[in-house]
């Protein structure tokens, strides 16, 4: 009830305001040809001249400014912070991308000139006359920065033993990826520019920061609307993979019971994030950026000989650029980059990208049980589109749906991981042929 | 018609040969990894169960086969436990007779029905 009040509130006083502006540059203009016609009188009053001022006030602030696209564009970041704020929808994300929305979109305020990164290139002459606390903090996004350093932190953060028991599971990963090349040739079919097309596609991989790099590489213009479509997607996982899971599979596949994992030394877990990083990165050097800055990460984590780095590339680092790439991804959704049917069609082929990708992973692990004797559960190929830990946890539920006894969550861990490894590797390629 | 513009075998060269890369590096480093935790991981050596044998006792055990395996966590779980109890929550060795002893007097003032009850002065 209170809530309610508030948004009452909140959208009667932008409208009071928007009216009142509207109104008073009528009037001022109005009173300008008045002015003109009789100019000797209206100079002579003391109250025209205080009128003027107010009118010429009022026409400097941001309620002049404001048009209905922006008032849709403030309205829409209204209800992603209702979202963030109240159903906690991915709220660390959401909130800073919202509330960016929310000042990109304040007229007058300068705070984000899309005009300094047009055209792809970052115009650092006019970066010191025009540049906006905004277009500072954004330069992370368009130099590749933030996306790099959220993979440090969620490499500290994920454990990759799962993935080196079981690695079979990386299978189920590049399955996963499939979203994104279905998405790719959709998005193509739709008119899109091959790099527009990748970008969309990328939503696929269910990685925000995988999407961020590409997008910010291959369509810039874009990063708005497949960012926001990216994470929004991201916290709709839980209402999207189980029908999906569900349709594909049996009563009697989602009650399989897999053997449990073995034990991972840690002489294993240091090797593989050196091992795996050269390899990658010989073999694809575009992917290197991200999946160095992963793998960087999870060995600072498994050496345990640089605790105090792991601790802070895990919270503070990580928290920070969470705060600078949110914020600044939400900027770059200004009015008329957001509101067209290119952002209609980006928000309804990103369904289909998780869709598609939910559907590869749980389609693979059907058809890995043909032939293998260990059965795996097929609800386990769902977490490989990333989107870590959510879609593993969704397995774990869906499972226990079927099976109360049954615990898939670490099982399912592995293609989990294997999907970031996938969706980095997805990108690269597609940066290699497109970029 | 702007489907039909769309140039469709480069997008499907694309996705093919990306989507067919993507598979072989997994696969590439799947193989690697499987030679990796040959070498590495830890394993142990178990007696071999073959059918029909029992492998606690087999007629000469100097003959009993072994293979390397590798533990659950579970497993481990269950021999940390076992060896945890074996080291450190040895119990005293009892005599296995049981000494119950009956009691021969019966009576005590203590439990005696009679001072129980409350003696009314008249």
């Amino acid at each position: 009830m209170k809530t309610k009040k508030i948004i009452f509130f909140l959208t009667a006083f932008l409208f009071a305001g928007f009216s009142f502006t509207l109104n008073a540059q009528n009037v001022a203009s109005d009173s300008t040809v008045v002015a003109s016609t009789s100019n000797v009188s209206a100079q002579s009053s003391g109250l025209s001249y205080v009128t003027e001022s107010i009118l010429n006030f009022l026409s400097s602030t941001g309620f002049a400014g404001l048009t209905w696209d922006t008032l849709i564009m403030i309205v829409i970041a209204c209800v992603l912070l209702y979202l963030a704020i109240v159903k906690q929808f991915e709220p660390l994300l959401l909130l800073p991308i919202a509330f960016g929305m929310l000042l990109t979109n304040l007229p007058g305020a300068g705070l984000f000139n899309s005009d300094l990164f047009a055209g792809g290139h970052i115009h650092w002459e006019s970066f010191v006359q025009k540049g906006g606390l905004l277009d500072y903090l954004y330069l992370g996004v368009k130099l590749g920065i933030y996306p790099c350093l959220i993979f440090l932190g969620v490499g500290a953060m994920t454990d990759f033993g799962p993935m080196l028991a079981n690695p079979k599971s990386l299978l189920l990963g590049a399955a996963a990826q499939l979203g994104i090349f279905a998405t790719y040739l959709a998005a193509v079919g739709l008119g899109f520019t091959p790099q527009e097309a990748a970008s969309i596609g990328i939503i696929g991989g269910a990685d925000g920061p995988t999407a961020i790099f590409l997008t910010s590489k291959l369509a810039p213009h874009l990063l708005g609307p497949i960012a926001v479509a990216a994470y929004s997607y991201m916290a709709l996982v839980p209402v999207i993979q189980p029908p999906i899971m569900k349709l594909l599979t049996t009563k009697k596949e989602r009650a399989i019971r897999m053997k449990q994992l073995r034990i991972v030394s840690k002489k294993e877990k240091i090797i593989f994030p050196i091992f795996a990083t050269t390899f990658i990165s010989l073999l694809l050097p575009p992917a290197a950026p991200l999946v160095g800055s992963l793998l960087l990460g999870n060995l600072m984590r498994e050496t345990g000989v640089v605790e105090r780095l792991s601790k802070t590339v895990q919270n503070e680092l990580m928290n920070i650029v969470t705060i600078f790439l949110g914020i600044t991804v939400g900027a770059t959704a200004t009015a008329s980059a957001f509101i067209n049917i290119q952002t209609i069609m980006i928000m309804v082929i990103g369904v289909l990208a998780f869709s598609f990708g939910t559907a590869g992973g749980v389609l693979l692990a059907k058809f890995m049980n043909l032939f293998t004797k260990e059965k795996i559960n097929p609800l386990i190929g769902s977490a490989g589109v990333s989107a870590v830990p959510m879609a593993a946890r969704v397995s774990q539920v869906v499972g226990q749906e079927t099976d109360p006894g049954n615990f898939l969550l670490m099982h399912a861990m592995g293609p989990n991981v294997a999907g970031v490894i996938g969706s980095a590797v997805a990108a690269g390629l597609l940066l290699t042929l497109l970029g | 018609m702007e489907i039909m513009a769309v140039n469709w075998a480069n997008a499907l060269n694309v996705v093919t040969f990306s989507f067919t890369m993507v598979f072989v590096l997994l696969v590439l480093i799947v193989f690697v990894l499987n030679i990796f935790s040959r070498i590495v991981a830890p394993k142990v050596r178990v007696p071999r169960n073959k059918s029909g044998i029992d492998p606690q006792s087999p007629a000469n055990p100097l003959e009993k086969e072994y293979v390397e395996a590798h533990l659950t966590a579970g497993q481990s779980a269950a021999i940390a436990m076992a060896l945890h109890l074996y080291y450190n929550e040895v119990h005293d060795e009892e005599s296995s007779v049981i000494t119950i002893k009956t009691v021969e007097r019966r009576y005590s003032p203590w439990s005696s029905k009679i001072y129980g009850l409350n003696n009314l002065v008249k």
